[in-house]
């Protein structure tokens, strides 16, 4: 079944329409049906409820090994039971460590090495802290999609201005701001997916006549002899950033989910909105690596340190950092909060049942050689371990093999490897090169010890 | 009382010795470092702020409000205390989107209403279509760029509305105007405020075009592009001397607008943002109730502009003055009787209990917690914000401590941070004593002389103008950093920071010490501002160092 067929079953729309060019499906490497590999990667702040200290635990199995649904519904109190569906397809890896140490907030640098592997920067520093070196997910896009063609970056939640964006780097001290409103992001991706063709046609060709006057301008810009190299780097950007419109395939989402996302978006920062927001950003995730959009896609739940006050059994309770730090307080001291860290765990669960439905959402894509989940990888990460919010033992959670590279249905402890060496092989799945040419090995810090994660690899 | 393992406390205690001591800077300038006098290299290419770009999209097209297309862009990191840094505000594939739809939003907002047309289009006296074509290129364009138009520019944009029929439904005539607005607001020119002005002085600076420091004036004091007395004074030249840009900017420091501004620098430098999201334990204060968080921040506007355009007073007057602004909620809390009448009456606070904007309820509740004082808070806040301090970091991982019993706050924190104890290179110097000055007063801001059964001890030194200086309270601690040179330096180098949209580099120290010398010897919020239009780097350009 090829990708034109599948979609047309999917949403039930008439597919004869155009499509922006700029974000068109990649020719799919493996034949007609087949998108190229994917990664997704969703990030969780605060750490999780595992056994540290006088903490129990109360996210991983027992035991290591392979993973059944029987296995882990056996231990319904663990966090990632939640995701028991799908245990075939999970690759859970336990002992992960951050390499470098945070500069001044745990927070900051945590968010900035869980994607990266790059040390924090000196300057700026504490909450202000930048990671040194780019993300996995810009990599990918860098080195896999078309020329100029971005990661998607998505985030759910309020931004109290603490720390606000955490994970997708450009380049070293760059990040990448992440859109928080689904509904802008559909429009950026999708957003003329209503149009008539003969209106898109003469739209194109509007917007066509304005870019190139655009682009002239901006060339004569860019030929100043007199161009400092952050302005040039910038005019670069904003030059690789002007697309035209073409006439082709499109994807869109039904009527009804992008009316939803219209009527969500004065209140899209929300946080009794997190959950729904997200939701919504893994619909338009699963589409856009459906359509093959883009090869890299990122969201981040919540702030730097998640101040979203979640509710768990009816009750709307203190913020999640709060209750990380189990007292109530985003300071050092502050009065216990009662049960905190079964609090946490069920904040640990939440989050479970978010990874939950991205999962769901890329599974009910069939493609007919398998569903979209098979051929990426979607990974549940966090920025800190647990509630001491340290660097070792930080959870990453995958699932999906990447089409056939990743070896699912394990549980492994990987006894304190650098973060670096997972973020690499999964690039390496995806396809992504070392500077030899060879499978991605040495992403992160040039410090870093090279080598990729053998265990997870099938 | 939960138990923290006495391994992880050491270790802890552990971390925090092995940071370095606290010998950072105090104040604006640094000292070790060398002044240099010239001015640093900046962006010829400062991206409008989404909040710039909403109003010059106002102004352009002669709108009554803001289109507000802007909440729906993607946001910008942020690069420090201010969201105008030019470092970060880039135009990113997202923007771009973001730019071209509400580009087109516009245009067809505007062809959809004759009035709206009307304004920007000369009627139609038989000069024909093309004449009026040429009249709305050259009259608009020149507003979006914020200058002429060049001959090959409006030539390009008549091409492009010439085009515009075969592209765009409807009456052609408006469907060329609506191709030319969506270009405009496409452009870099309107995006970015271009200066490309190239040809340096004998000093080796290149003085900014007129119509570049109109744009530069407009974008500081008004957070805007220029107004057509601003257009008509750059086409005469007028900004050209010092004398000349000096009395425009007296003209627009004297127009409402530029209240938003002032507005908003201080909101930035005193995070008021954070005071619509406070959380204090019903139990303790139940008369903490959810609309006070925006009752403090329309106290702290209406005070900074009583403090900036009523009393034209500038540091000292922010950190000293006792007049107040409450509505029935707030004259609670300053225990002052509410006023009658008005939803925010003015009045004059206890002069033994208060002192300027740190003694309000706003900072000392944004810098609470839930149920207490929280002076380490405290402390940061006025190191970092008030007296540009540069703290080293604190360590990674220190678990929390529980609270001890029988205790006031500042035992507590003492007994942790303080002096004879591992943190006391930073805390014991700078930061707890910084903070305990507001002791006096609760979570929520109330004035207080006892801490849980305790007499409150407010009574400190702190090291400012290279001695050790004592105080008894927040009241003498105000006074004190009103007057001292770390304050007021911190206070300068902020607004300039604000001011030029980028980081205070090395070159800066020299005016920062002036600015700041000046403003403790009693100089103005708006005086502060004029010096800053009146100096060298505002009006000039330091030739780039050309990227390889």
């Amino acid at each position: 079944m090829n990708r034109r067929h599948f979609l047309r079953g999917l949403f039930g729309v008439s597919l004869a329409l155009p499509f922006i060019e700029s974000f068109s499906p990649r020719k799919a490497e493996a034949g007609p049906g087949d998108v190229p590999p994917f990664a997704i990667f969703m990030r969780q702040a605060n750490g999780v409820v595992q056994q540290t200290n006088d903490e129990p635990e109360m996210f991983w199995p027992s035991q290591t090994g392979a993973l059944t649904t029987e296995s882990m519904n056996a231990e319904g109190d663990r966090a990632v039971s939640e995701l028991s569906a799908y245990a075939s397809r999970l690759i859970l890896v336990k002992g992960i460590n951050f390499a470098f140490p945070g500069n001044g907030c745990g927070h900051s640098g945590g968010g900035n090495q869980c994607l990266t592997a790059q040390k924090v920067s000196q300057d700026p520093s504490g909450n202000e802290s930048l990671a040194m070196g780019e993300s996995i997910d810009n990599r990918i896009a860098r080195e896999l999609n078309p020329a100029g063609v971005e990661p998607l970056t998505l985030y759910a939640g309020k931004k109290a201005g603490y720390i606000n964006e955490v994970l997708s780097y450009r380049e070293a001290k760059v990040i990448r701001a992440a859109e928080h409103n689904p509904i802008n992001a559909y429009k950026a991706l999708f957003g003329l997916s209503n149009l008539d063709p003969e209106v898109l046609k003469k739209l194109a060709a509007q917007r066509k006549s304005v870019n190139d006057l655009v682009r002239e301008q901006m060339q004569s810009l860019m030929t100043r002899s007199d161009l400092g190299k952050a302005d040039r780097d910038r005019l670069d950007l904003h030059f690789q950033s002007i697309r035209d419109l073409e006439v082709g395939l499109q994807c869109a989402l039904t009527a009804e989910e992008v009316a939803a996302m219209e009527a969500m978006s004065p209140d899209a920062r929300a946080n009794d909105n997190l959950e729904k927001v997200a939701r919504m950003q893994m619909d338009i995730i699963a589409l856009a690596m459906a359509c093959g959009t883009t090869r890299a896609a990122t969201i981040q739940i919540g702030d730097g340190n998640d101040s979203t006050q979640y509710t768990i059994n009816g009750v709307k309770q203190k913020s999640f950092h709060k209750i990380s730090h189990r007292i109530d307080s985003d300071g050092s001291e502050g009065p216990p909060i009662e049960g905190a860290h079964l609090l946490h765990h069920e904040i640990d669960r939440i989050h479970a049942r978010m990874f939950k439905y991205l999962l769901d959402k890329l599974a009910s894509y069939d493609l007919g050689s398998g569903s979209l989940l098979d051929f990426g990888v979607a990974v549940w990460l966090n920025d800190l371990g647990n509630k001491y919010h340290s660097y070792t033992d930080v959870p990453y959670v995958l699932c999906g093999g990447a089409n056939g590279y990743l070896k699912t249905g394990q549980y492994v402890d990987v006894n304190g490897v650098h973060n670096g060496r997972l973020l690499g092989t999964i690039g390496a799945a995806l396809g992504c090169k070392n500077g030899a040419g060879g499978p991605l090995d040495d992403f992160g810090d040039p410090e870093l010890p090279k080598g990729m994660l053998t265990e997870i690899i099938a | 009382m939960r138990r923290i393992p006495t391994l992880l406390r050491a270790g802890a205690l552990v971390l925090a010795c092995l940071l370095p001591s606290c010998v950072g800077t105090i104040g604006g300038a640094p000292d070790e470092q060398q002044a240099v006098e010239s001015i640093p290299e900046r962006s010829a290419f400062p991206r409008l702020t989404h909040t710039q770009w909403e109003n010059s999209v106002r102004d352009v097209l002669r709108l009554e409000q803001r289109p507000g297309l802007s909440t729906s862009f993607t946001g910008d990191p942020l690069g420090g205390v201010f969201d105008n840094n030019e470092a970060v505000l880039a135009v990113t594939p997202n923007l771009w989107a973001d730019y071209q739809r509400a580009a087109e939003e516009l245009a067809a907002m505007i062809v959809a209403d004759p009035a709206k047309v009307a304004l920007l289009v000369p009627a139609d006296e038989g000069q024909g279509d093309e004449a009026r074509a040429r009249a709305f290129i050259e009259a608009v364009g020149k507003r979006a760029y914020r200058r002429p138009l060049t001959a090959a520019e409006i030539d390009e944009h008549v091409a492009l509305f010439n085009l515009a029929p075969t592209v765009i439904d409807g009456d052609a005539f408006l469907a060329g105007v609506a191709h030319v607005l969506s270009a405009f607001f496409q452009s870099p020119h309107f995006v970015y405020r271009v200066e490309g002005t190239r040809e340096p002085r004998e000093d080796g600076l290149i003085p900014l075009g007129s119509y570049e420091l109109a744009s530069r004036l407009s974008y500081l004091l008004w957070n805007t592009m220029p107004d057509d007395v601003l257009f008509d004074a750059a086409a005469a030249g007028e900004l050209d001397t010092k004398e000349g840009l000096r009395a425009h900017a007296e003209r627009m420091l004297a127009d409402p607008k530029a209240r938003e501004v002032i507005l908003s620098f201080h909101s930035q430098l005193f995070d008021w943002r954070k005071f619509e999201d406070l959380y204090k334990d019903p139990a303790v204060f139940p008369e903490f109730v959810p609309e006070m968080g925006q009752d403090l921040v329309r106290e702290a506007e209406l005070f900074v502009e009583d403090v900036v355009f009523a009393q034209e007073g500038g540091l000292h007057e922010l950190l000293t003055s006792r007049t107040a602004f409450v509505n029935e909620r707030l004259a609670a809390v300053y225990e002052v009787d509410a006023p009658s009448g008005a939803e925010f009456g003015k009045v004059e606070l206890d002069p033994e209990k208060r002192s300027g904007i740190l003694t309000r309820a706003g900072f000392l509740a944004a810098n609470g917690t839930a149920r207490a004082s929280d002076p380490i808070h405290r402390g940061v806040f006025v190191n970092l914000r008030i007296l540009c301090a540069r703290l080293p970091p604190p360590p990674n991982n220190v678990p929390p401590l529980p609270p001890a019993e029988g205790k006031t706050t500042r035992e507590l924190v003492a007994a942790h941070t303080g002096k004879g104890t591992c943190g006391a290179s930073c805390h014991g110097t700078l930061i707890n004593p910084a903070g305990f000055a507001f002791e006096n007063y609760d979570a929520i801001g109330r004035y207080r002389t006892e801490d849980n059964g305790f007499p409150v001890d407010a009574a400190d030194a702190y090291p400012l103008g290279g001695g050790m200086a004592s105080f008894d309270d927040a009241i003498t601690w105000s006074q004190m950093l009103a007057e001292s040179r770390e304050a007021n330096e911190c206070f300068a180098r902020n607004w300039l920071e604000f001011a030029y949209g980028r980081d205070a580099e090395v070159e800066d120290a020299v005016l920062i010490e002036k600015l700041g010398e000046a403003s403790r010897t009693g100089m103005s919020v708006k005086e502060l501002l004029l010096e800053l239009v009146g100096s060298e780097a505002f009006s000039t350009r330091r030739p780039v160092e050309v990227a390889p």
